[in-house]
């Protein structure tokens, strides 16, 4: 016995040697798949090792045997009509899946890097998106439609053709994009969601530490679909949708009982002035339509006098705008082969995208092309790779920004009534064709049509992103690999600004050509070195350490001719005056070295730490090397603590990091050394992530005098000590689930501590300098995330109902500026919310009255007064999917609550006489007064009744109201002048911030199998819409886009849009 | 410009040196007239003081002075040198003598500013000024119009008012009548080459050579009545009730007229000035006199009869314009009208910054503005359209930046000047 227990005893030394190293042996996994809810055997499922082509099927009694298995690895249960579930075997020999319709329970999360964690592992805040959730009620933009569906990511959907959206996470806004774990440069126009299999958003710097000073402000992680999981080794699948957008459901409202001029006159004679406010005039202030003769721009001229004689003056022009837009339309199509082997993994996908935009003669097309090939040479040696083709194309987009260039601008803010657009369609003057057009005013504004058809603005973008890897297993337990990528960018803008075309600067409307030109290149290649391994037992360790060289050339040309020679021939060799240059070059280097360390003590806690040491090439030498570390804990007590039965299960986790980043920009203008040449319209800002040489004390060269140059020195004083920019950011966050995991609830808190940053501090200009570029200004962020998930009805052969809400709120403070400086730009102090607004505001007495000049006018500040605050109170997202058998209705409503913002479209509605309600009630009234030249109008307030002058501080505060007094405003003012008065200001067109929308609303069905035999499944057809219902205090503006600035902006009326999408696969 | 021309090899004295310090002076009294003490001694160090103490406008004055005596002492040895090396320069072409005669020329625009602190003996008002007109061998003065710094515009840098903008601003802009009163009053011709009649006046059968007929809007005007007024119909005749500028001379091309920068006009009536308030001895009359023929000539005005060109219509084609005859005798009728002549009591003052005032039409900066803020001649206009309480301001805020830029001495300089207050209705020391 004695001999038998020794030996028992060696056997058992042996078993726990060999315990410890069984994770990298394989080894045989059996289990059993149930129904979540009704607790039945699944038959039939899908059983598969991620990564691999190992798998099996579950049997009659719903169990499977699956041999070569690793501890490391994933297994993944997947079955039609239910959600995937992963699992991780771990230490464990038997894996059961309880699988369920409709529910997600993430087990898997991409992190940095693309590492796949268990989630219990996972100590920092990701959340992800479904790539399916965006594929069906479409966005042209990819990101435009993870509005609302991520808790902490902003997005302020941009209705604009071509337009990016704005993005901003925890308040930062230079995200960055990784596909498949390697950083790319996007412009957001070049992620086509057919291809993407999940979304992960990297919420805060503990987050995405690891990809460096590219990842400080968070990341949004694409992984990209791979292979198939078709039993049959290979699928195809299609998508198209087709959508309208039609029915606005923001649209400046106007009146069209006035005409265009001043103070009720007007009369044609050139329409640039030579007449009675014929020229630069505004579209509302001119006399009634009453059908009374005035000469007009079609009126005819008597041939013997040359004076231009009155044709009755009517609405001809009556909604000019809604008549002119055109419906758009967003067609996009997909379709995709995958095939899955022993040995291989092959997706090949096409897309297009077609998106005609409102404006007549805009559009954009882009089509997308991947391909992803993987092979594995040996059980050893695997080759991974991905390819990615976009071509944007878009012969004519249109100019929104403010000016004569702006459609927008033409129609809503100045454009008058008393023209047709139907008449305009014609838009070259007889006898002048190519050379001069036919509008109704010739100073300053445009024909709308003409604008449409013969100034053409042009883009042309071409992306291409690819990367291989290869893999090798060097031991069980650990493997290293190489990886290149490269993304890289040509795009080629032209416009054609025609003959008799003006614009801002333009105003010889002799036309122009221009083209902007740029190219980059960034090439990124890593070694990584991936160790997994139970120390001793019940230690787990995942170490990843790798290398990065990071290599990066741009260069950019802009060249414009200065007025052309011949009309219509656009080349710069038909330059009037001396062509205009400007080039650009910057090349980077970045050497990087970075590990990941997770350990794992049983199932209690896991302790991640990350370190990533940069190497920038746009420091100073000395102060160009960093290293951000990263640490986290998770620990889901539900597995150790005794709980209530409710509550399924619980994590909590805690993590620091802190990043650095210095003299990178994330974007890029045309000229980045000089001034843009242009005076009017949008400059592009691509994607850059390079060197800004800010650094660096530089003449810039300018043409001041009669085309000659001249150099001008730089105002900024620059830093040889400059030290990188710094976050330091914690978090805190608990996962609960409840009631068998139908329930979820996650909450994050972090406080976000950021600067020193690198910041041109202003400094006095007596010194010669404006501003020295100085390490500086810290503030402070803190903010709660609320996500909120489950299944409250589950069954699948009758009704279920799923949701997801998202909420999130964040305030930014001003902590510290620089030492011996108490505030920054006049206005912001230690303490104060960096989202202050201030504007434009009246003078009010202490009562709160408005004070009027002996004028009957508001008096404006002479110094901007703060109004309120520009961040909302906070955001959020509701998702909910309700299904009937195969009928589903999916329906989003989201929106962003509190905040204010000076409206942009009402101020200049008012300020050109066209806002409908200076036709309305107690205006209405005055504005006819005004038509008779009466002085008529009584504004809200006071004035001074007693000669006192107003006094006012350095802060534009009233510092003599003792010696005022007051009596009530009785100075009648004609209308048009008080208008103008009162709503160029910035108070005056106050209003919330707040909106809701009813974002996408999807009614999917899938068709019955029968009606297809074998070869084509899953037939899906879904009728859908987007931007159904939006909810405002004031609707002649969509607030999406505006997630910073205190005020609106010009913007294109926003619509409806609904169509049907169609999937199947075969 | 001095740095990289010494970095370049330039000796150190050298063209960039001596304009060098004139640029200096003519932008600090720019800059301390509109709003007091500055920082002199400590400014432009760059990383060695960003937050430099203000010297007094007194000190800055003083060292404006001293950079005008090194200035024009620098460009005589350079111009016996034969040294004329300026590249790049768009005002005379690098012939530094010209800019000798601007460097003293506007030297006498200092004195004249500093009329309120003739008697300081720091300043030295009388003295320099009476050595400047009594050395033309040291300081060369300006001897006509050609002399003149002036910005000459063109098809790259255009006149404001140019054919391009003819219909944003040419039926907006009316004319001011602190302006054409006094052109009126005084029968003065240059009236028909600035002005268009207004066209209410047209239509009522005035003639366009009927000084009658020319109207402008008080400056304390309501804005809206001042556009109502402006924007009347007056059928085929140009609209409104007040005169614009004239479409002929300011809106058929990109040039324009020359502006002034420092004007030979001004020079004249600046040592006018001097004289008349007894800083050297010599003939205030003639001065003053040959300002004002230096303005006629400016604007083509010559005795006898000249032919002035009007817009019936408002508008600015060949086929709007018309064109009146007006004799024109200068000597013989307009210097020995009443509101003309030269008298050595306080009118003259008067007399002499009227003409100067009418001399700065459409140049020389703010020239017009300051001389009216140091005389109150002539007589401006105020009313609800002036706003701030209807008082024309006296001052300009600092900069806002100073404010946390340079924050303790930013406070130190407003007490020590105002009271603690940066308020634009206070007086500067200079009007002290």
């Amino acid at each position: 016995m004695k001999k038998l227990y020794t030996l028992s005893k060696h056997v058992c030394v042996v078993l726990l040697l060999l315990s410890s190293m069984s994770s990298y042996a394989q080894k045989t996994i059996t289990g059993k798949v149930i129904d979540y809810r009704t607790n039945e055997a699944l038959i039939g499922v899908n059983i598969l090792i991620v990564g691999t082509t190992t798998g099996t099927i579950s049997d009659a009694d719903g169990n499977f045997v699956l041999e070569g298995v690793k501890s490391t690895d994933l297994i993944e249960s997947s079955y039609i009509g239910y959600e995937t579930r992963q699992e991780l075997v771990g230490e464990r020999s038997k894996i059961d899946f309880i699988m369920s319709e409709g529910v997600t329970i993430q087990e898997v999360v991409v992190t940095a890097l693309g590492i796949k964690k268990d989630s219990r592992r996972i100590g920092v805040a990701i959340q992800s998106v479904d790539g399916a959730a965006t594929t069906k009620a479409r966005e042209p933009n990819a990101i435009n439609a993870l509005a609302g569906k991520v808790a902490g990511l902003t997005i302020g959907a941009q209705p604009e053709l071509l337009r990016k959206p704005n993005i901003s996470l925890r308040g930062n806004t230079d995200i960055l994009f990784v596909v498949d774990g390697v950083p790319v440069n996007s412009d957001t126009w070049n992620i086509n969601p057919d291809d993407i299999e999940t979304y992960s958003v990297l919420k805060g710097a503990s987050a995405s530490a690891l990809y460096g000073f590219r990842g400080k402000n968070g990341a949004i992680l694409v992984t990209t679909k791979r292979g198939s999981k078709d039993k049959r080794g290979f699928q195809i699948d299609f998508n198209s949708s087709t959508m309208v957008d039609n029915g606005f459901i923001a649209l400046p409202k106007v009146q069209d009982e006035y005409g265009p001029g001043d103070h009720g006159k007007y009369a044609f004679v050139d329409g640039k002035g030579g007449g009675l406010n014929d020229g630069d005039y505004d579209g509302g202030w001119g006399p009634k339509f009453d059908g009374q003769p005035i000469p007009q721009y079609d009126s005819p001229v008597d041939p013997a006098t040359g004076i231009r004689q009155g044709t009755p003056y009517v609405a001809r022009g009556k909604d000019n705008l809604t008549r002119f837009l055109e419906p758009g339309v967003l067609s996009t199509n997909n379709i995709a082969l995958a095939s899955s082997g022993d040995k291989y993994n092959f997706r090949i996908s096409g897309s297009n995208t077609y998106q005609k935009g409102l404006v007549p003669n805009t559009k954009l097309n882009i089509v997308n092309f991947n391909m992803v090939t993987d092979y594995a040479f040996s059980s050893k040696l695997k080759f991974s790779s991905g390819l990615q083709y976009n071509r944007q194309n878009s012969p004519n987009y249109p100019d929104i920004n403010y000016g004569p260039n702006s459609i927008i601008y033409n129609m809503i803010f100045w454009g008058a009534a008393d023209w047709n657009i139907d008449d305009m369609k014609n838009y070259w003057q007889p006898g002048k064709e190519g050379i001069q057009q036919v509008y109704a005013e010739y100073q300053r504004y445009n024909n709308p049509y003409f604008m449409s058809y013969e100034w053409l603005r042009s883009h042309h973008k071409t992306d291409v992103i690819g990367q291989a890897s290869m893999t090798y297993d060097i031991a069980p337990f650990m493997d290293v690999m190489v990886r290149t990528q490269v993304t890289t960018w040509d795009l080629l803008r032209t416009e054609k600004m025609p003959y008799s075309a003006g614009s801002y600067g333009r105003d010889e409307r002799r036309g122009d050509y221009r083209e902007d030109r740029r190219s980059l290149f960034e090439n990124n290649t890593d070694i990584l070195v991936r160790f997994d391994k139970d120390l001793i037992k019940g230690l787990n360790s995942k170490i990843w350490a790798g290398g990065n060289v990071r290599s990066f050339n741009y260069s950019s040309e802009f060249g414009t001719t200065d007025y052309l020679n011949v009309p219509g021939l656009y080349n710069f060799n038909n330059s009037s005056n001396p062509v205009r240059l400007a080039n650009f070059k910057s090349d980077m280097s970045v050497y990087s070295g970075y590990y990941s360390a997770d350990f794992t003590l049983k199932n209690l806690i896991t302790l991640s730490t990350t370190g990533r040491v940069d190497k920038l090439s746009t420091l100073p030498a000395g102060n160009n090397t960093f290293f951000y570390p990263s640490v986290s804990l998770a620990s889901s007590f539900t597995d150790y603590l005794p709980m209530p039965s409710f509550i399924s299960y619980g994590k909590v986790r805690a993590s620091y990091a802190n990043v650095k980043d210095g003299l990178t920009q994330s974007s890029i203008g045309a000229t980045p050394v000089s001034s843009y040449p242009i005076g009017y319209g949008e400059q592009y800002f691509s994607p850059y992530d390079g060197p800004t040489y800010q650094n660096s004390a530089v003449y810039s060269i300018v043409t001041n005098y009669n085309n000659q140059p001249s150099a001008v020195f730089t105002n900024q004083l620059n830093n040889p000590n400059l030290e990188p920019s710094s976050t330091s950011q914690t978090e805190l966050g608990i996962d609960l689930k409840f009631l068998d995991n139908r329930i979820g609830f996650d909450a994050t808190y972090f406080i976000s501590n950021e600067g020193p940053k690198i910041f041109a501090l202003p400094v006095s200009s007596t010194s010669g300098y404006t501003s020295a570029l100085v390490n500086g200004i810290k503030t402070q962020k803190k903010g709660v995330e609320l996500s909120l998930s489950g299944t409250p009805i589950l069954d699948p052969n009758g009704f279920s109902w799923n949701f997801l809400a998202n909420w999130s709120t964040y305030q930014e403070k001003l902590t510290e500026i620089y030492p011996g400086v108490e505030s920054l730009n006049n206005f912001f102090k230690v303490g104060d919310r960096v989202d202050k607004f201030y504007g434009r505001a009246f003078v009010r007495n202490p009562e709160g009255q408005i004070i009027n000049d002996a004028s009957g006018r508001p008096i404006y500040a002479p110094v901007a007064q703060h109004l309120g605050n520009i961040n909302p109170d906070f955001v959020f997202g509701i998702n909910n999917r309700l299904s009937y058998k195969t009928v589903s209705l999916s329906f989003q409503f989201d929106g962003r609550i509190g905040g204010v913002i000076s409206n942009y479209v009402q101020k200049q509605t008012f300020r050109g006489g066209r806002h409908i309600a200076t036709v309305e009630g107690e205006y209405g009234e005055a504005r006819y007064q005004d038509y008779l030249g009466v002085k008529s109008y009584v504004g809200e307030g006071v004035q001074i009744s007693n000669e006192t002058s107003l006094n006012f501080d350095a802060n534009g505060l009233v510092t003599n109201y003792g010696a005022l007094t007051y009596k009530p405003n009785d100075t009648k003012q004609f209308l048009q002048d008080w208008v103008s008065r009162y709503y160029n200001s910035d108070e005056g067109n106050l209003m919330s911030r707040s909106f809701g929308m009813l974002r996408e609303v999807v009614v999917g069905y899938t068709l019955p199998q029968r009606w297809f035999g074998k070869s084509i499944q899953n037939v899906g057809i879904s009728f859908v819409g987007r931007n159904l219902l939006y909810f405002a205090e004031k609707k002649d503006i969509d607030l999406n886009q505006y997630i910073s600035g205190g005020s609106s902006d010009v913007q294109t009326p926003s619509t409806r849009r609904y169509g049907v999408n169609i999937n199947f696969n075969f | 410009m001095e740095e990289e021309a010494i970095n370049a090899g330039a000796e150190t004295v050298n063209p960039y040196s001596a304009l060098g310090k004139f640029f200096r002076a003519f932008f600090y009294d720019q800059m301390t007239k509109r709003v007091g003490d500055l920082p002199l001694n400590d400014a432009l160090k760059g990383v060695e003081n960003f937050e430099p103490a203000y010297n007094s406008q007194k000190e800055i004055y003083v060292q404006i002075l001293k950079w005008l005596e090194e200035s024009n002492d620098e460009i005589a040895t350079l111009v016996n040198k034969g040294n004329n090396n300026v590249a790049g320069d768009i005002y005379f072409g690098g012939d530094l003598a010209k800019w000798q005669k601007v460097v003293n020329a506007f030297h006498l625009r200092i004195l004249t500013t500093l009329s309120s602190k003739e008697s300081d003996p720091d300043l030295n008002v009388k003295g320099r000024f009476a050595a400047i007109i009594s050395n033309s061998g040291k300081y060369p003065l300006m001897q006509g119009l050609g002399d003149n710094l002036e910005f000459v515009s063109n098809a790259f840098n255009k006149y404001p008012s140019n054919p391009d903008n003819f219909g944003f601003d040419a039926t907006r802009q009316n004319m001011s009548a602190a302006y054409i009163d006094r052109l009126k009053e005084r029968q003065d011709p240059r009236l028909f080459v600035t002005s268009e009649p207004a066209g209410s006046e047209l239509k009522a059968g005035k003639p366009a050579s009927d000084f009658a007929a020319y109207h402008g809007a008080s400056s304390g005007e309501d804005l809206a009545d001042m556009s109502f007024k402006a924007g009347t119909s007056n059928g085929t005749f140009a609209p409104g009730s007040y005169s614009f500028q004239n479409r002929n001379r300011y809106y058929t091309n990109y040039e324009g007229e020359a502006t002034f920068i420092v004007g030979y006009p001004e020079m004249c009536f600046n040592i006018a000035e001097g004289i008349h308030r007894g800083w050297a001895a010599g003939s205030a009359q003639n001065w003053y006199e040959n300002g004002i023929k230096a303005s006629f000539e400016f604007y083509g005005i010559k005795d006898g009869a000249n032919t002035f060109t009007y817009s019936k219509t408002g508008g600015k084609n060949a086929s709007d314009f018309a064109s009146f005859n007006y004799n024109f005798n200068l000597n013989g009728s307009y210097l020995t009208q009443a509101n003309v002549k030269y008298t050595a009591d306080v009118k003259g003052l008067e007399q002499i910054l009227t003409q100067k005032y009418l001399a700065f039409f459409m140049n020389s900066g703010m020239e017009a503005y300051f001389n009216w803020r140091r005389t109150g001649f002539p007589k401006f206009y105020v009313g609800v359209g002036t706003g701030n309480s209807e008082r024309i301001a006296l001052r300009w805020q600092y900069p806002f930046s100073e404010r946390t830029t340079n924050q303790a001495n930013y406070e130190s300089s407003i007490m020590a000047q105002y009271g603690g207050k940066d308020d634009i209705n206070d007086k500067i020391w200079l009007l002290k």
